[in-house]
């Protein structure tokens, strides 16, 4: 029987995940109203393919608000994600509870395993810690890294790339039989280390994405001024053996959804703390702030120089599509940095509650936003934004500029229709400023 | 960048402007009669920041609540020497004795953009303060000697760094608008360094004053840059004059005697505390102050 303890969204996915491999699962949370609706093969989050993994499971997983349920487990998962600041850093104080919570009611032999992201030297710390309270058991444990992505997450958990695991010593450690088993269950290569390397990885993958997220911003701006077009480059770099097919060269409006972000802030601190160089961090947070606020420059640029009260509809509140997270959001932040301005805003997922301003409203569709606006920004590149006719938006709006970061829209369509199109990486079509 | 005190726009009970018969202290003192705000001018006629009496006649000129917009240095067309500097730094040690006893309800520092590293591009707010003049360094220096003195009173301190200004009056003749506005006009010809490739960012004073009174509307704090976000080049602005004076105005370069820098501003800063604030192109700005210009000398 495997636990999990912790019902966000790592926790939640991973233990179906975990069910869908055939697996007995006891999934662990405070919230007794979340569980029942889990139960009940309700999602609290969208997720794509989750509800119907959860339902296709449902047998082998069960949810529950009781914690020593988990007694029954072999191996317990603390699953908790961390929730980070605006700065991303972490407060772990959650965790902490549940852990020594959980610890407390685990039997004899179980393997504990903390999945949640922690910063380096925080395992064995707490390996420390079990091994004054484990009172007579035999308790073993280990950080697993997890690289679940927003949007993404059950191919990610059900066919993930490698384990990477963690133990005090991967020589006098090794993982034990039910753990083994599990992992096994996944066909994938199996990578054993120190808690510290473990722990660092997992940072070292972010920063390699951010490295390439922030080679393909900085480029993407020299594009759109001197003419070129990142997207026709793009394919000859990822040909590149060096850099490959699956880089993350796609360029975009900062770094956002929070997981990032917290592992930015984890080398700024440690390098802080250790006497380090972290220039480079430095210089990618930088350029992931400025870059956040680029549909800004353009509205202000081409729409709020020239037109005294104008409307302006935002597609898209999600931070990427496929989520309901709004994390960093570079759309809340135009948002908020447009509250003057009357604001029309539509995303298939996302409504916004709380105080977004008098002049915002959200619609129940994305041709609905644009009656009579005076230009359209679009901010998360869901999938159902494509489907849109650029002859539709046409008709709908009253202005003529189409701002699409992320290339949603047909740029030579767009530009047959009257359109001024500006789009992240390429020259722009039809402005009048450049 | 900076934070609005005031988040709805609060007339201020009266505003002292230090520095009020320069270029820039006279035009914010014309906006602010424009816009109906008392103002208070002061020049070095009246109080003479180099002397030790100074403080005593800023405490006797300064009521407590006032606003207070500091704009007073010696420009670097009087001298860019180090006795220029430690004259600048004589102003602003008296001045400090003076705000950290005053009860000013605002103060507002018209430094500028030569604070910054000359290769900190794009420059935003947070960009490497590094000067590489005495003038830079000398408003760096009085910026932080400033913060020092109102922290002790716990006033309300913007700095805003304008890049280059230009207008109909400015009397200064350093390189740019201004001078190749006067050059074209009168001789016909505009003389670059160069073939004026270096691009630069240059406001228009009317959108500083108006920013001023904004920030001041605001009870604003922090730091904030002053620029357009549009850098042009030095031959292209030339261009541009050229074209507004006609008759063939000629534009000669001369040999490179320094190497190539440019100047760009990310003023983002600018959008997000003013979302509505419309800033003057730079050919609006010229032209606007081209026609004033004419009308002055034909007046």
């Amino acid at each position: 029987m495997i636990g999990y303890a912790g019902l966000s969204h790592l926790g939640i996915v991973s233990s179906i995940a975990t069910a869908a491999k055939g697996f007995g699962v006891i999934a662990y949370g405070e919230d007794a109203a979340l569980c029942d609706r889990l139960n009940r093969g309700e999602m609290p989050f969208f997720e794509p393919e989750l509800e119907e993994l959860l339902t296709s499971n449902q047998s082998r997983i069960h949810f529950t608000e009781n914690p020593s349920e988990l007694s029954r487990c072999d191996v317990i998962y603390f699953a908790l994600d961390v929730p980070t600041d605006e700065n991303g850093v972490s407060d772990l104080s959650s965790l902490d509870k549940l852990i020594e919570r959980v610890v407390a009611l685990a039997s004899n032999g179980t393997t504990l395993v903390v999945l949640s992201q922690v910063p380096p030297g925080f395992t064995r710390k707490l390996a420390g810690r079990i091994e004054r309270l484990e009172a007579g058991r035999s308790l073993q444990l280990f950080y697993q890294v997890e690289t679940l992505i927003f949007g993404r997450a059950v191919e990610r958990a059900l066919y993930p790339e490698r384990f990477i695991v963690g133990s005090s010593d991967p020589q006098l450690q090794p993982p034990p039989k039910p753990y083994l088993e599990l992992l096994s269950a996944f066909d994938c290569p199996l990578l054993t280390m120190r808690y510290e390397s473990a722990e660092l990885t997992k940072i070292s993958i972010n920063m390699c994405l951010v490295s390439s997220v922030s080679v393909a911003n900085t480029m993407a701006e020299l594009c759109e001024k001197i003419g070129a077009d990142w997207s026709e480059m793009v394919p000859a770099l990822k040909l590149d053996k060096r850099i490959g097919e699956y880089a993350y060269l796609s360029p975009g409006l900062g770094i956002a959804g929070g997981n990032l972000e917290r592992d930015l802030a984890t080398v700024v601190s440690l390098a802080n703390e250790f006497g380090t160089d972290d220039c480079v961090v430095d210089a990618w947070i930088s350029n992931s702030r400025y870059r956040r606020d680029w549909a800004l420059k353009v509205i202000h640029r081409e729409i709020i120089s020239r037109a005294a009260n104008p409307v302006i509809v935002v597609w898209g509140l999600a931070y990427k599509q496929d989520t309901t997270s709004t994390k960093n959001s570079p759309a809340l932040f135009l948002i908020d940095a447009l509250k003057p301005f009357s604001i029309r805003a539509y995303d298939p997922q996302v409504v916004l509650s709380g105080d977004v301003g008098s002049n915002f409203f959200q619609t129940s569709s994305a041709i609905e936003a644009c009656r009579g606006a005076d230009a359209l920004v679009i901010m998360t590149p869901w999938r159902e934004f494509s489907s849109v006719s650029v002859a539709q938006i046409r008709d709908a709006m009253a202005g003529r500029v189409v701002v699409d970061p992320y290339g949603v829209m047909d740029a030579s369509a767009c530009a047959r229709a009257g359109f001024s199109y500006f789009k992240l990486g390429s020259p722009s079509l039809g402005s009048n400023c450049d | 960048m900076i934070r609005h005190i005031e988040t709805e726009a609060t007339r201020p009970a009266r505003v002292v402007v230090l520095g009020a018969t320069g270029f820039v202290g006279q035009d914010i003192i014309r906006h602010l009669n424009e816009s109906g705000i008392e103002a208070v001018a002061i020049s070095s006629s009246d109080i003479d920041l180099i002397k030790p009496e100074s403080v005593e006649k800023l405490r006797g000129a300064i009521r407590e609540n006032d606003s207070l917009i500091i704009v007073s240095a010696i420009t670097p067309d009087k001298g860019k020497d180090a006795g220029t500097l430690m004259r600048n730094l004589t102003m602003g040690q008296h001045l400090s004795a003076f705000l950290e006893e005053a009860n000013c309800s605002h103060v507002v520092y018209i430094s500028s953009d030569a604070v910054y590293a000359d290769d900190a591009n794009p420059v935003r707010e947070t960009s490497c303060c590094d000067p590489s003049s005495f003038h830079g360094l000398m408003h760096l220096v009085r910026e932080r000697m400033f913060a020092a003195a109102l922290q002790k009173t716990k006033t309300p301190y913007l700095i805003l760094r304008p890049c280059a200004v230009y207008g109909a009056r400015d009397t200064h003749n350093s390189y740019g608008p201004n001078r190749f506005l006067r050059e074209g006009l009168k001789e016909h010809k505009i003389k670059l360094f160069g073939q004026g490739e270096e691009k630069r960012d240059h406001i228009y004073i009317k959108d500083l004053s108006r920013l001023v009174a904004s920030c001041l509307l605001h009870r604003s704090q922090g730091v904030l840059n002053i620029a357009t976000g549009h850098s042009i080049s030095f031959f292209d602005l030339a261009e541009m004059i050229a074209r507004l004076c006609g008759n063939g105005v000629e534009i000669e370069g001369s040999p490179r005697a320094n190497e190539v820098t440019h100047r760009h501003f990310d003023i983002t800063a600018i959008y997000k505390a003013f979302p509505e604030f419309k800033i003057t192109s730079i050919e609006n700005g010229i032209s606007e102050t081209f026609d004033e210009i004419k009308r002055a000398s034909q007046g």
